[in-house]
């Protein structure tokens, strides 16, 4: 099995270090980076726990070899609050609209609003909804996470 | 509560309050298991059977223990050596005999996914490299699967005579048979439910450390870290002080991570043969096949009623699918017939109930678990009403008990008080504008598009509190620093037990939320308590937070008022802040008090024991009634089979809400499973045994589109515990099933079928109808 | 669920990847999207000892318009072919296609050649080639050939491309301009496999079909041409179809399986009424 050098930004640093071929980019942030905030739900890329930012687009990380990382921009849920501990404006509303339970599947979701919320042109609700479609949640039932995007959504206008 | 806990600071029960757990959650800093690392740790996995049933005629793994990186492979014999028997306290039923009790399958398998053989390595990927090589060969058999199978087949295990888990009816009953004779109208069917799983989006999973003196010290993705710690106890022979359960946070349980299957306490058993410590992260692929699994029961139904539509009799007999190594003995059954009456008058009732072993995936108690008697009963007060021709929500307004009916007596002997089944029913279906619904209705079918609406009501048994399940502890102390410090037997695996709680203790204390931190999920540091389970944290959890609090309350104000020379009813406590009534000049603070209190013995009253710290330890009353009327209208498209939900109203007493935001979020997850149980979610064995839905690609679970936006009403009939709070929990779970069947087959009325067997998928719905 | 071992190479080209799965046999697999073969990897269940991965090949994405029509890089993302002026111009029924599947997570690394590549019978691009009469670009390094989609897909994901073949592009060829395309789909929940999905392109001008093409998906073995609907529907005049007989004769000619998610009978219904409406639709909108 081959070995392989990689480096690449992670949450704004140049991080570098030795993986496996068949490691996944979840377990490489988990586990080599510490970056516990993507989450294995189900490693067959389907609930969208694992969700990150490659080069700004919103991605299944279990579902990327580490190796594929290699000269990307990855960005995981860690880096969405400010360095101060300020909740970035999408978590905030996360909180005040009870949109999670346990929590675990929540740094997925807020990677894909996240990206939604950079895009241009700005996308409208029923796209943001639509991209929800990715994600499973299995406390909630989804409604304080359908508030916020009618929040996100009501923001743009 | 004592005479001087009036309280006169901020009102916190009630609030929507922000969570506290969400700083660390929002920011991906939360502790789940597989975040928890500790030194030297070894990683496992489990070499499973893929036969349902059969001998095993040969294991080798000798091609595995040879492989680099692999510390250990263990088969049953090589856990023999430790003398621990599998066993499952709080479950348990007494008078059943207890399948095999090893941790690993010996010399047979029982279902497709049973642990064999438990592969230690230094990374999980390795240990799956050596599983991949351990060799087993079987002899297979037969597998009995599903109830008819199980009644008539082999037994599923060794030395038993039959598959009879247990059996129970309610007695000989001449009379209900001629009441059935002579009655207006009889309806039956069978209404079955299908097999579903409990898909917390957190796998199970621990990390166990042995200590090197006997001691272990366990991560455990669980539901009460001091069930898990009696559990490891009794089957390993541990003193209890020996063995201590850690958890922070939980990604989601509803009932399966409750007490531990076989393969977690082989993976305690590898960390003790081996000295190391040892995680198991269990995969979805594990999860779905050999986690626990539920709902794969049905009820032989049969409703009497009169002329004038009121109910008369009801004759049941209940099946449930315990599968081969069910840990949810009690929980099932035990609910289902004595609850099945519901919220309605019915002199005259029959039951016989049965479980079952069968070779499949065991049964472990899923969010309600006893939720058939509502899906049942529900689903054949709407067969019965089309039947009769009489409207459903009429059908209910004949046969339904409310508030003025109190104390009321079912017939399995169980008494109702404070519950309000037909005004909530009334607030519910209040919001819906019936008649208009019922003329575009008509309209729709003119045009092809069925639209429908349902209705369902139930009582839910909240806050169980029997057998390890009777109490809760709650310690609260003022530190020296006059800030709080709670350590309750209460855990959250999404609850928000943390924050409700602090909501009550910062309450009645008197002193700010943001004061107030709650400590769960150490084993250690408080008395037994069984956490989450059977809707009851908010009631007993709440309980013992609300008394323990009002004593130290109690005990603040004595202090203050003797160091005041004043009366103790005249102290404030607002925010932290002291005040006398009637003496404006004195301000003080609870940290002042703490400070005599800890420091400063001479100025305390005579008598009084130093500190600011208390426990109280409450026993809730056997159960806590909730009820509840949810009503939905969906759309069927008869090309397709698709069902939208385009309206759902979620009518509920709960008592009083500790905190609305987490109320209705408990709700809408269990309405959502529920929605999922109907439409989506089906874990179908086939005939060999072989589970069929074993990825999330063909689990199917409800996403945001799926789902509806829900409308919450709130009726309050406070119970009568302290704070007068109920248990929600499971109730959204229980109630959301037979809402939407009604609504489906109220939609679907026109082709004159009858809809009773779950999932409602599409191919049922056009194959039904086109049949 | 972790992978088997395997070795890992980079292609930085379309040749390159020619060549390195040349040199590693049967044995080796693409890595493309990663959206399929990554669970497979992590179930366990395709054991590659190769894995040659193509998304540096930038050679190999793209779109551009050639001689088969308009040519699609294998490793072009499937949402960049969707949102690609050329491709919602020129082959609309591509870029409607698309927007059915997966997810918005998916779609961001998942290619156009992966999907054609893989051939799951219940997917809507090897459907839509089959509907358009796509080609499919094959390369070893024996030489480049071009396979009709008709011709490409023989079984649930098996199809006729070698082992030593790298799927480098897909050419859809161009229908007029007033084709009219219809995208349809039944699944359990946005994003799933289709239960039953119907690709069909109808070239109609003065309400006369010239020329048709359908694709069939979640329907069989592999995506389903109706080359025998096809010849009913040619030369026919919109007014004088029987939508309802001709739905009858399309579902006659499916023999869709039983599955966990839906029976045979279920999908030769709606598969039936599927079509029937989508005549009807289509009838009534050139009639207004």
């Amino acid at each position: 099995m081959s070995l392989h050098f990689i480096e690449f930004e992670l949450n704004g640093r140049t991080v570098e270090g030795m993986t496996d071929a068949r490691r996944t980019l979840l377990d490489y942030l988990r586990t080599d980076e510490g970056c516990t905030g993507p989450h294995g739900g189900c490693e067959h890329g389907v609930c969208g726990a694992c969700t990150v930012l490659l080069d700004g687009q919103a991605v299944r990380s279990c579902l990327m070899l580490a190796v594929q990382a290699n000269g990307k921009r990855v960005e995981t849920v860690e880096s969405l609050a400010s360095e101060n501990g300020e909740l970035h404006p999408i978590q905030q509303m996360f909180r005040e609209e009870f949109a999670l339970q346990c929590g675990f599947c929540t740094p997925g979701f807020l990677m894909t609003l996240a990206a939604l919320d950079r895009t241009e042109p700005r996308p409208d609700a029923e796209e943001m909804r639509a991209a929800l479609s990715g994600h499973l949640c299995r406390c909630t039932g989804y409604q304080g996470i359908l508030r916020v995007v009618d929040r996100l959504a009501e923001e743009r206008r | 509560m004592n005479e001087h806990t009036t309280i006169t600071g901020a009102r916190f029960i009630g609030e929507r309050v922000h969570r506290k757990e969400d700083g660390r959650l929002l920011t991906g800093r939360g502790t789940y298991i597989d975040d928890v690392v500790v030194a030297g740790m070894l990683h496992a996995a489990f070499v499973r059977s893929n036969v349902a049933r059969g001998r095993i005629t040969r294991l080798d793994t000798s091609r595995a223990k040879d492989m680099p990186g692999v510390a250990a492979v263990y088969t049953a014999a090589d856990l023999d050596r430790l003398n621990c028997s599998f066993s499952n306290a709080v479950f348990d039923m007494p008078g059943c005999p207890a399948p095999d009790d090893g941790l690993l399958a010996r010399s047979d398998v029982r279902f497709v996914g049973q642990p064999i053989v438990i592969v230690v390595a230094e990374s999980r990927a390795v240990a799956e490299d050596a599983a991949a090589v351990v060799e087993v060969e079987y002899t297979t058999e037969q597998a009995v699967v599903g109830i008819a199978a199980a009644k008539t087949g082999a037994p599923v295990h060794d030395g038993f005579a039959n598959n009879l888990v247990n059996a129970q009816d309610s007695g000989p009953n001449d009379e209900i048979d001629k009441v059935f004779a002579g009655a207006a109208h009889v309806v039956e069917e069978t209404v079955r439910n299908c097999r579903q799983a409990h898909m917390p989006m957190e796998t199970r999973g621990l990390v166990v450390s042995p200590d090197g003196t006997g001691d272990l010290t366990i991560h455990r993705a669980c539901q009460s870290p001091q069930v898990s710690a009696l559990q490891v106890a009794q089957i390993f022979k541990l003193e209890q002080g020996q063995v201590r359960v850690i958890a922070k946070d939980v990604g989601g349980a509803f009932g399966l991570k409750m007490t531990s299957q076989r393969d977690e306490m082989a993976v305690v058993a590898a960390a003790i043969l081996l000295r190391r410590p040892v995680k198991w992260i269990e995969d979805r692929l594990e999860n779905l096949v050999a986690a626990g699994q539920s709902r794969e029961d049905q009820m032989h139904v049969r409703l009497a009623f009169d002329a004038d539509h009121r109910l008369l009799a009801a004759d049941v007999d209940y099946d449930c699918d315990f599968g081969a190594f069910p840990y949810a003995i009690q929980s099932s059954a035990s609910l289902v017939t004595p609850m099945f009456p519901g919220p309605y008058h019915l002199p005259h009732y029959r039951w016989k109930a049965q479980a079952w072993y069968t070779n499949t995936n065991g049964l472990a108690p899923y969010r309600g678990p006893w939720m058939l008697e509502m899906l049942a009963r529900e689903i054949m007060f709407d067969v019965a009403a089309r039947k009769m021709g009489v409207d459903p929500l009429e059908l209910r307004r004949k046969n339904i008990i409310g508030k003025g009916e109190q104390p009321f007596q079912m017939p399995s002997g169980i008494v109702l008080t404070d519950v309000s089944p037909r005004e909530t029913m009334e607030m519910t279906v209040g919001a819906i504008d019936i008649a208009a619904f019922r003329r575009e209705q008509a309209e729709a079918r003119k045009e092809g598009r069925y639209l429908g609406l349902g209705i369902a009501n139930g009582i839910e048994p909240t806050t169980v509190s029997f057998g390890y399940f009777a109490s809760d502890v709650a310690h609260v102390r003022v530190e020296a620093n006059g800030r709080v410090t709670a350590m309750t037997t209460t855990f959250s695996q999404g609850h928000g037990t943390a924050t409700s709680l602090a909501q009550i203790i910062a309450e009645r204390l008197g002193v700010s939320f943001e004061d107030v931190t709650v400590v769960e999920g150490d084993s250690s540091r408080t008395g037994f308590g069984p956490g989450a389970g059977g809707s009851r944290q908010a009631v007993a959890g709440g309980g013992a937070a609300m008394i323990a609090s009002d004593k130290l309350r109690d005990k603040i104000q004595r202090i203050a008022a003797y160091a005041y020379n004043a009366s103790p009813e005249s102290i404030r406590i607002e925010g932290g802040v002291i005040t006398v009534e009637g003496s404006p000049e004195i301000r003080s603070s609870v940290a002042a008090i703490a400070q005599l209190a800890y420091a400063a013995p001479d100025r305390l009253p005579p008598d009084m024991e130093l500190g600011l710290e208390t426990h109280h330890r409450y026993q809730p009353p056997p159960m806590v009634f909730a009820n509840a009327t949810h009503a939905c209208i969906c759309e069927v498209d008869v090309d397709t089979g698709k069902v939208s939900i385009l309206r759902w109203i979620a009518g509920s007493d709960c008592g009083e809400m500790i905190n609305p935001g987490i109320v209705e979020g408990q709700i809408a997850g269990g309405v959502v499973q529920g929605i999922g149980g109907v439409l989506f979610e089906h874990a179908p064995y086939d005939e060999a045994g072989q589970p069929m839905a074993v990825t999330l690609k063909d689990y199917l679970l409800p996403t945001a589109l799926n789902v509806p936006r829900i409308e919450y009403k709130h009726m309050c009939t406070p119970s009568s515990t302290p704070g007068g709070f109920k248990g929600v929990g499971e109730g959204g779970a229980m109630i959301s099933p037979p809402t939407l069947v009604n609504a489906i087959a109220d939609a679907l009325a026109p082709f004159g079928k009858t809809w009773v067997e779950m999932p409602l998928s599409p191919d049922r719905i056009i194959c039904g109808i086109v049949d | 669920m972790k992978a088997a071992p395997f070795d890992y190479v980079e292609a930085g080209s379309a040749d390159e990847a020619v060549f390195l799965l040349g040199e590693a046999g049967s044995d080796a697999a693409i890595l493309a999207g990663g959206q399929t073969l990554m669970p497979l990897l992590s179930l366990r269940m395709t054991n590659p000892s190769v894995l040659v991965d193509i998304n540096p090949a930038n050679d190999m994405a793209g779109v551009s318009r050639g001689e088969h029509g308009i040519r699609i890089g294998a490793r072009t993302r499937q949402c960049d072919a969707m949102r690609d002026p050329m491709v919602r111009n020129c082959v609309p029924a591509l870029a409607q296609a698309i927007a059915h599947v997966g997810h918005y997570q998916t779609r961001a690394r998942g290619t156009v050649g992966g999907s054609i590549a893989l051939g799951e019978p219940a997917a809507e691009q090897p459907a839509t080639a089959v509907a358009m009469g796509a080609t499919i670009e094959l390369r070893s390094g024996r030489g480049t050939r071009l396979v009709p989609a008709r011709e490409f897909y023989v079984g649930p994901y098996m199809t006729t491309r070698a082992d030593d073949e790298v799927l480098v592009a897909v050419h859809f060829p161009e229908w007029h301009e007033d084709t009219q395309v219809v995208v349809r789909e039944v699944a359990r929940r946005p994003g799933d496999f289709a239960l039953v999905g119907l690709i069909m392109l109808l070239d109609i001008r003065q309400s006369k079909i010239e020329r048709a093409g359908i694709g069939w998906f979640g329907m069989g073995p592999t995506p389903m041409a109706a080359p025998l609907v096809e010849t009913a529907l040619v030369g026919r005049f919109l007014s004088e179809l029987d939508p309802r007989g001709l739905a009858q004769t399309a579902s006659s000619q499916l023999e869709p399986s039983d599955d966990l998610h839906a029976t045979s009978l279920y999908r030769r219904t709606v598969a039936q009424r599927m079509f029937e409406r989508s005549l009807q639709t289509l009838a009534g909108k050139i009639a207004a």
